[in-house]
């Protein structure tokens, strides 16, 4: 069977593995990205897609920043569509708790140069004239906030990986990690590949390939849920997140389609990816409830992923103790929009050994105390 | 030819979309479905899926059995999001 040298193994082919691949191989160094399935099929590919700057500490603000600045390239970087789209995010309190929350954020991300105002329900009703403001406090805005289209961006991203020499082994999975002089990843078909480097970004399954290691990552998949409409005319342009604890959170596409999710409570924990019959139901009401027009909406498909979370709500972006294994995993729900700027400064620091962005929030030696990040 | 040949009416998508993207890679349905979105639309490719299924098994020459169908994703067909709902409170 074939032996690949490469100076940096990637493990998973989502956005994570595939936007760091793509800055790798942009700056000379040879990549190999790595997945047991197609590009995307784990978390990237379920995700719906959104973007946001309205975070509560500065490192993720901060990242996204640089992040939506890279969507916003994209098409012309790729020469095709990636369905990037600034519509907003306007995120709904319906008591004073948290609303102080986002007044406290919206100071924050004012201080990071974000776009972002607070609004009464009178504005938020001039902005969204179809939504149900019965019981609403207040709402974060955002209109610089917006969407993309997951494969597309994957796929934009493989082709100037492949482009720069990189490339990809799909359909693989790594059936065992070994150290020998740098590291040697024994794949399903027998083939090997030997880096001196390698990044897991394998989203909920970087734990269970890490402990065979003798690393043992604060992280913990759990499943969330996802359905869409068929396509409508656009009468939705904000993503709108309602943060009751019977909430839900849902945008148009640039396509016509309504797609939209809501955080159970409580947390279904474990790698799944089965549909639950609670799901419509609850979300049908959720979301008509706020935009009651929805009601006509037909649905067609449901399904299920996974958020990788860590402790604290922020992902893991570091260097392990094991000398040339680093890891980018427990993106807590926002790897889509974290991937292509976080890539840019992964491949930067695998390849420099230090960061060009204060990220001790993300390092692996940080304290998890539980409730960093206020907007999950 | 394959330019004109319509094999998902809900997306809109020919077949030399589909060949185009099996030459480029795609090795499954469940690809497919999601570069080209084919099999998305309101029939959830109860139209293209079995036309989708062959023209995998021609190009990868491959018996159409050993090709896995999409998984069926509820509600199956269409279903208003109000029907979900009983009366007007849950």
């Amino acid at each position: 069977m074939s032996t690949i040298t490469c100076d940096v193994a990637v493990i998973g082919a989502g956005i994570i593995g595939t936007a760091t691949a793509r800055y790798l191989s942009a700056r000379g160094a040879e990549v190999a990205v790595i997945d047991r399935s197609y590009m995307g099929s784990g978390s990237t590919g379920r995700c719906i897609g959104g973007l946001r700057h309205q975070f509560s500490t500065p490192p993720s603000i901060r990242l996204m920043k640089e992040s939506i600045r890279i969507f916003s390239g994209l098409e012309r970087e790729f020469g095709h569509s990636v369905e990037f789209h600034q519509g907003g995010y306007l995120l709904l309190a319906h008591d004073d708790a948290m609303a102080d929350t986002f007044k406290s954020n919206i100071k924050v991300q004012q201080s990071e140069g974000i776009n972002v105002s607070l609004l009464n329900p009178g504005e938020i009703q001039a902005l969204v004239p179809d939504l149900n403001t019965e019981g609403l406090v207040a709402g974060a805005w955002c209109p610089d906030d917006g969407q993309a289209f997951p494969f597309a961006v994957l796929k934009g991203f493989r082709a100037l990986t492949e482009k720069s020499g990189g490339q990809f082994l799909l359909h693989n999975p790594v059936e065992e990690i070994r150290q020998h002089n740098g590291f040697e990843l024994l794949l399903h078909d027998g083939t090997r590949v030997e880096a001196p480097k390698v990044l897991l970004s394998a989203g909920p399954w970087t734990r269970e390939m890490a402990l065979p290691l003798g690393l043992d990552l604060p992280l913990a998949p759990e499943r969330h849920e996802a359905m869409i409409t068929e396509r409508m005319p656009r009468f939705l342009d904000p993503m709108l997140v309602d943060y009751r604890s019977d909430g839900c959170y849902f945008q148009q596409m640039l396509t016509g389609q309504v797609i939209a999710c809501y955080t159970p409570v409580p947390n279904v924990p474990g790698i799944r990816e089965d549909a639950s019959i609670e799901f419509l139901p609850n979300l049908a009401w959720r979301m008509t409830r706020l935009v009651p027009a929805l009601r006509n909406a037909a649905v067609l498909r449901h399904w299920a992923g996974c958020y990788t979370m860590t402790p604290d709500g922020n992902p893991i972006l570091d260097q392990t103790p094991i000398d040339g294994l680093y890891v980018a995993s427990g993106m807590c729900g926002h790897g889509f929009m974290f991937g292509p700027a976080m890539g840019r400064h992964m491949a930067d620091f695998i390849l420099d050994g230090e960061w060009g962005m204060d990220f001790s929030e993300f390092a692996l030696d940080r304290d998890f105390s539980p409730g960093v990040e206020t907007l999950k | 030819m394959t330019d004109r040949v319509v094999i998902c009416r809900c997306e809109d998508i020919t077949e030399r979309e589909i060949l185009e993207a099996i030459r480029a890679g795609a090795s499954s349905m469940e690809e497919l479905k999601r570069v080209l979105r084919v099999g998305m639309g309101a029939c959830q490719g109860r139209t293209c899926g079995p036309l989708i299924r062959c023209l995998l098994a021609r190009e990868l020459d491959l018996p159409v059995d050993s090709i896995r169908e999409w998984t069926r994703r509820p509600p199956i067909k269409p279903v208003p999001a109000g029907t979900f709902i009983q009366g007007d409170e849950s």
